[in-house]
């Protein structure tokens, strides 16, 4: 409770919350507000914003903007949520056991994420998508297989700091058993700066979404913010909003997570809390 | 009078545990003397200090009364004359040195800067006079130091190295805010005797700030009791130590413990743990820099009988630590053998050594970070039972009332660790320690970090409880007040090894090595009090 009024009392975190709010809101409502789907071509190509009927104008073979900005919305949270709770798991897992362990574990593990840390993970990501396919899953999958090294980065260094905290030496003088301690005693005390890079880590995850969508890498028969700058970079210079406003939505959207994110930070920081 | 405090009244922030740090504390110093303020945590001995150097944390304001310094009220004072002061008139020492000292700049930079901050002198000469007052300090090796780094130097190095720096500018006041706390308790006696030789020599005066008794009868010419903010009690030292009027003052001196209370030797009994030639070496540098093994602990043998309490005793760095860590087995050791009801647990797997590790248990130093801060104590208490197998129900109930039996309402199941106290945080401790109903527990310097009262206490419930479960007992510390209080037989370790053992009584009243004599002599207070 005091949590959430410590980070609700931040201006910066609540307005993040609410845009991120009604950004889930618009996704989660877009096949009630329109049945028809994005694809549906509902007029001439290429009309501005406030043509009768088009809220957001139409972009270039006709379809309703304003339909494809709110199913754009579900395709990118749900590549942002879904790559991030899978680079989470790996990261807590494989930081977790480093850390804990560490010595020869902690050595081996490390070069593994260093691995990761040092191949261009954009073209890693290229490659794998195009090795895989492209599809939702293969998108949400390389996200984040090239994600999980700063989760994991982080986990260790939380674990090599409480490891040696004496509740843990306790824990294991009782005779827990490793997973236990792991899990039960370390993970909890480890969690706000999970919290935060993962909050921090959907909007990359957005973002690098939109790049492959733009790149053509993306599912062919889902249309997604990246995906619709993509299709109208020919039209960029006659009618802007076709880019303009899809990537409005995307820069809305990492800024509301990077502003949870730094709210968090300051509210489970008990040093931050002025 | 050098320094009058007045009424002075400090408030804390709104949301603290009191409206007050320091409320209508009167106070003087007069010239050449040394005055210490001795009090518990919390006392608002500190925020005396640093309310006189002008230098108290945000949030924390003077609200009424005046200090005095030489006739200046330094509260009215403006900032850039009091800036002026720090340094030239006032200056202060601190408890940890090593916070205090930059570690990226060398000792000599550090000295000078001190020096040329307040006077327009060339570099060289300020060099030089930095070297002069280390050397004054009764350092050696005065070239080399001043090029050194904080972290090349002792403890008791660093913190001559800050009272050179106070000194430089010879200031008329010397604050000194628990300056031997972190320091061996040989350090602690060199640094108390070089202040007050200091003292004498320049005329100077010096606030003391400490928690320790025995520390204001070796140093202190008058002395003030605070307690909850407020002067309980001020007068010449031996007036306040042998005639203490305030019952709080005549408490806190009865908390002191004191080697004539020495337990009796334990007539001889069944031996449970059987440690002979332990060693553990620490490998320092990695794949590519050049290994170097320290012994921590070399080739150490105990006994350790049912019912009794064996005191290891050193200073920092003598692997007392490291030792109870290998009988425990939270380290393996690389020699010898423990040898625990027959079975030798040294070289044991982890598979073999469950069934034994609830027999053994341990109760740590820091009652801070020795609790999970997540999770609630009902949970931390039957976490272990629960591991080996218990019902839930039972664990709770037992650990109710082993709440009960470490002196807590067992309603403090519902509760976090942050919501108690730092000696109630070690009395949840042992209960966790208990609950396993263990042969042997080991404790791990579980008093230091506690005020002298609830110091006393926690002594008071080991013990009760050692006698209660016929628990044998390995007792890690560093102070020989509270060794020769619960301990019927010690071990003197010095870098790894045994340098003397025996019964309490015999160790105290003739030791056989120099160094436990040393030991012994440096015992601040030493019967004075």
């Amino acid at each position: 409770m005091r949590f959430l009024r410590a980070f609700l009392s931040r201006p910066v975190a609540l307005t993040g919350l609410v845009l991120f709010a009604a950004i889930v809101a618009v996704a989660l409502a877009a096949p009630l507000l329109f049945a028809r789907g994005p694809f549906a071509i509902v007029g001439m190509p290429l009309l501005p914003p406030g043509a009768p009927g088009l809220l957001a104008g139409s972009d270039v073979l006709g379809r309703d903007m304003a339909v494809g900005l709110a199913y754009g919305a579900r395709i990118s949270l749900l590549v942002g949520i879904a790559s991030t709770l899978g680079a989470v798991g790996i990261g807590v897992l494989l930081g977790a056991v480093a850390g804990y362990y560490g010595g020869l574990v902690d050595d081996l593990l490390m070069r593994v994420t260093e691995f990761f840390q040092i191949i261009p993970s954009f073209v890693l990501l290229m490659v794998l998508v195009a090795f895989l396919q492209p599809s939702l899953a293969s998108t949400v999958i390389g996200i984040a297989l090239i994600s999980w090294p700063q989760v994991a980065r982080v986990v260790r260094g939380e674990f090599l700091a409480l490891r040696a905290r004496e509740f843990v030496q306790a824990a294991k003088t009782l005779g827990l058993s490793d997973a236990r301690i792991i899990f039960a005693e370390i993970l909890p005390n480890a969690l706000p700066p999970i919290l935060v890079v993962s909050s921090m880590m959907v909007g990359s995850a957005i973002l690098t979404e939109s790049a492959l969508s733009f790149l053509g890498l993306g599912d062919p028969n889902l249309l997604s913010w990246g995906s619709m700058i993509g299709g109208s970079r020919s039209a960029m210079w006659v009618a802007w909003w076709t880019t303009v406003l899809p990537g409005l939505c995307i820069m809305v959207t990492v800024l509301a997570l990077a502003f949870i994110g730094d709210g968090l930070n300051d509210a489970l920081n008990p040093r931050g809390r002025r | 009078m050098l320094v009058s405090l007045r009424d002075l009244r400090v408030a804390l922030p709104p949301g603290a545990d009191r409206p007050l740090a320091v409320s209508d504390v009167s106070l003087d110093i007069a010239r050449n003397e040394i005055v210490c303020i001795v009090g518990e945590s919390g006392s608002g001995k500190s925020v005396t200090a640093h309310a006189i150097m002008g230098l108290l944390p945000r949030g924390v304001v003077t609200t009424g009364g005046s200090i005095l310094f030489d006739g200046v009220d330094l509260l009215k004072e403006p900032p850039a004359a009091l800036r002026a002061r720090r340094g030239r008139d006032i200056a202060m020492i601190f408890q940890d040195p090593m916070a205090a000292l930059n570690p990226v700049v060398a000792i000599g930079g550090q000295v000078s800067e001190q020096i040329r901050a307040h006077r327009a002198i060339p570099e060289s000469l300020a060099l030089r006079q930095a070297g002069d007052l280390l050397s004054q300090m009764g350092l050696k090796d005065v070239a080399g130091l001043l090029k050194a780094y904080p972290h090349q130097l002792s403890g008791g190095q660093r913190q001559r190295v800050m009272i050179a720096m106070a000194l430089s500018l010879s200031p008329r006041l010397l604050i000194a805010d628990e300056p031997t706390t972190a320091l061996d308790v040989t350090t602690q006696a060199q640094i108390l005797k070089l202040i007050k030789a200091i003292q004498a020599e320049r005329q100077m005066s010096v606030l003391f700030i400490t928690h320790d008794f025995g520390v204001v009868a070796d140093i202190a010419d008058r002395v003030a009791v605070m307690r909850h903010g407020r002067v309980l009690e001020s007068g010449p030292v031996a007036q306040v130590l042998g005639a203490p009027a305030h019952p709080y003052t005549r408490a806190l001196i009865a908390a002191v413990p004191r080697d004539a209370c020495a337990l009796p030797p334990l007539p001889q009994a069944a031996p449970l743990v059987r440690v002979t030639g332990l060693s553990k070496r620490f490998r320092r540098g990695g794949l590519f820099s050049r290994r170097a093994d320290v012994a921590a602990v070399d080739r150490v043998s105990l006994i350790l009988n049912r019912g009794e309490t064996l005191g290891i005793v050193g200073e920092s760095g003598s692997g007392k630590s490291t030792l109870a860590r290998c009988v425990i087995r939270l380290l393996d050791p690389d020699e010898g053998a423990v040898l625990f009801d027959g079975a030798d647990i040294a070289r044991m797997k982890a598979r073999g050594l469950r069934p034994l590790r609830r027999r053994i248990q341990m109760v740590f130093q820091d009652p801070f970070s020795s609790l999970n801060p997540r999770r609630r104590i009902g949970d931390i208490l039957t976490a272990g039972p629960r591991a080996y197998g218990e019902e839930a129900g039972a664990a709770r109930a037992r650990a109710a009332e082993m709440l009960r039996l470490v002196g807590l309402n067992p309603q403090a199941m519902d509760r976090f660790a942050h919501e108690f106290s730092g000696g109630q945080r070690q009395r949840i401790g042992l209960a966790r320690a208990l609950m396993l109903k263990p042969d042997v527990l080991i404790a791990d310097e579980p008093v230091s970090a506690l005020d002298v009262t609830v110091q006393a206490q926690v002594l008071d419930l080991l013990d009760d409880v050692r006698r209660r479960m016929n628990l044998a007992m390995l007792f890690i510390t560093h102070d020989m007040r509270v060794a020769a209080q619960v301990c019927h037989r010690v071990m003197v370790m010095r870098h790894g090894r045994v340098v003397e053992s025996g019964p309490t009584r015999e160790v105290f009243a003739a030791p056989s090595s120099d160094y436990t004599r040393a030991l012994l002599a440096a015992i601040p207070g030493c019967g004075r009090i």
